[in-house]
């Protein structure tokens, strides 16, 4: 969908180029994030695609298009592009902030009007908001309104530059999940630049990263960087942390969960016994299959013929199978059992434990 | 023709005559709404041809940055010229005419204007105008669109000071007999009599009234024209 080739930058009046030489394949449909340190290039790269910045040297090509080709501004309508600021425009209301672009192209008003409530819709704001101006916002509505006037015209691509930086972080974590579910439902073609490893590797379905001038140190899947960093500046840049990163990757259902420790109510102190041990641990669990009644300690046996009478209690620290193995290690090191016990619904699956946790970080 | 030195007229009139003559406004009342209506007109055009050469000469010093400082430093020439001069000699030129009374005019709004043009675009947030760029405007929907509408707060704040100096200064235009209000002040001076200080008074009065009131109405105006910016989160 997006294609640079050999894309060189040099501003005037300096003499190493802000890009040198770059090169970088995105394909329809999928989100690479550029990130690196600041310097390193990656908002130039990303505004010579709009040729908000033009390429000294090199070729970018858009949707099968050679972007010098045709004038910059034809080019920008038919690309969408959202900013740190987000840069609403303060004297126009939401209404016509969302239609910048289909006003620039001349849409009828009927057209657009429609066009603005689908979009309103899209990124979850209230209707009653159009009227108003961006001085009346909060920070977070003001970017969904960004967002939606990039996506005014239907746009393929969508070019995203530090969107979330305005924000503050508890709004921006639930901006980048609104953001991937508006992914899933209007699948763009997304470049979006950060500095934040972690929103590049909770937000890319590739993430380049990049070194000063430009240069594609790695370029891969946020799991692939993870597992097997290219470089030294690759791993430096990753952090110390890049095991538990990685973890937050894998949802739990991607592991073989352990039965646990489980028995019936037929069973005897001394089975129970033996399963503690087995495990290596002074607990188990009551149940059948997928339905569990709760879980017990060694010392609730003391005075019991069997199993029948014990008292048990209920999991409080479950967890969803969808959910990542770095939740999943955040209950196991801070619940009584030292597991975390997975449900889906009320229908037991298993328990993730530090071993097999600790056993994804290494692979 | 120049005019002949000007004495100021003792204020104070003899005792047995009133400070103001309410008669004569009475009698002059027509002549009152009459110069009015001359000095709403005068301003009018100074302001209103001051405006399309500030805004000619902002666009070219805001396209090609280095001709901004030469043309303030012109425009601030006329503005230091002193008034009575400024007339004195463009007389001999233009004659004693509308003409010679709006150049003077025209020439002292430019420097504040075109300040004032230029700084209110110049005041523009960059991410508005990179966004805007981004999506594709034009360079010139860009100012007509996003520039021009977000400085109009400025270059009205411009407009009212342009317009005030204006409307004193045509008490000085008088003097080329193209005074509006100034005439009578300037008649007034000729006179050692409460007729004169009435006559004085009516033009000062008057005159200070048209600049109050065209100050407050181009207030309404910029609110009128920004309705975003009343409009505040309130939160």
């Amino acid at each position: 969908m997006i294609t640079l080739t050999d894309v060189t930058k040099t501003f005037a009046g300096t003499v190493h180029p802000a890009v040198e030489r770059l090169s970088l394949d995105i394909a329809e449909g999928e989100v690479v994030v550029l990130v690196g340190p600041s310097g390193c290039g990656k908002t130039t790269t990303l505004k010579m695609i709009n040729r908000l910045i033009e390429p000294t040297d090199g070729r970018i090509m858009v949707a099968g298009k050679d972007v010098l080709n045709m004038p910059a501004f034809e080019l920008r309508r038919s690309i969408g592009y959202v900013i740190q600021q987000i840069g609403l425009f303060p004297h126009k209301t939401i209404r016509d902030n969302i239609a910048t672009v289909p006003h620039l192209l001349g849409w009828e008003k009927t057209k657009t009007a429609a066009r603005v409530d689908e979009l309103v819709d899209l990124v979850e704001l209230s209707p009653d908001m159009l009227g108003r101006y961006p001085g009346e916002l909060s920070g977070g509505q003001r970017q969904r309104v960004g967002v939606a006037r990039a996506l005014a015209a239907d746009p393929p691509v969508l070019l995203m530059d530090e969107p979330f930086g305005a924000v503050d972080p508890i709004v921006r974590a639930n901006l980048q999940v609104e953001m991937l579910r508006l992914q899933e439902r209007v699948h763009k073609t997304i470049v979006l630049v950060t500095h934040d490893i972690d929103e590049a590797i909770r937000l890319g379905d590739r993430v380049a990263i990049l070194s000063e001038g430009g240069h594609v140190e790695q370029y891969d899947s946020p799991g692939e960087i993870l597992r097997d960093p290219a470089n030294e500046f690759v791993a430096d840049f990753l952090g110390s942390d890049r095991g538990i990163k990685r973890l937050s990757l894998i949802p739990i259902s991607d592991i073989e969960l352990d039965p646990g420790p489980v028995l019936s109510r037929s069973a005897t102190v001394a089975e129970a016994e033996a399963m503690m041990s087995k495990y290596g641990i002074d607990w188990a669990i009551i149940g059948i299959g997928s339905r569990i009644e709760g879980w017990f300690e060694s010392k609730d046996l003391a005075g019991q013929p069997d199993l029948r009478n014990v008292p048990t209690r209920k999991h409080r620290d479950r967890i969803s199978p969808q959910a990542s193995l770095k939740e999943a290690l955040d209950v196991v090191v801070s619940s009584h059992t030292s597991v975390a016990a997975v449900f889906d619904e009320d229908r037991y699956l298993g328990i993730a434990t530090i071993d097999q946790i600790s056993r994804e970080i290494v692979q | 023709m120049i005019v002949a030195p000007v004495i100021v007229a003792p204020v104070i009139a003899q005792a047995d005559e009133p400070f103001v003559r309410w008669d004569w406004v009475g009698r002059n009342l027509d002549n009152l709404w009459a110069a009015t209506q001359e000095h709403i007109v005068l301003t009018g055009i100074a302001i209103g041809i001051g405006l399309i050469i500030s805004m000619g000469l902002s666009i070219v010093a805001l396209r090609w940055r280095k001709t901004y400082t030469p043309i303030t430093w012109v425009t601030g020439l006329l503005y230091a010229i002193p008034s009575l001069a400024l007339f004195a000699l463009l007389v001999p030129i233009t004659g004693l005419t509308l003409l010679t009374a709006e150049i003077g005019l025209v020439s002292y709004t430019l420097l504040i204007l075109i300040r004032n043009i230029v700084a209110g675009i110049d005041g523009v947030p960059e991410p508005i105008i990179e966004a805007a760029r981004g999506m594709g405007y034009t360079e010139r929907k860009l100012f007509t669109d996003i520039q021009l509408p977000l400085a109009m707060p400025v270059i009205i704040a411009g407009v009212r000071i342009a317009t005030v100096t204006t409307i004193g200064l045509i008490t000085i235009t008088a003097l080329i007999g193209q005074g509006g209000l100034g005439f009578f002040i300037l008649r007034g001076l000729q006179f050692y009599s409460a007729i004169g200080t009435t006559q004085i008074l009516a033009g000062t009065v008057l005159s200070v009234v048209l600049a109050v009131t065209a100050d407050l109405l181009l207030l309404g105006l910029e609110r009128l024209l920004t309705p975003w910016a009343r409009r505040r989160a309130v939160m």
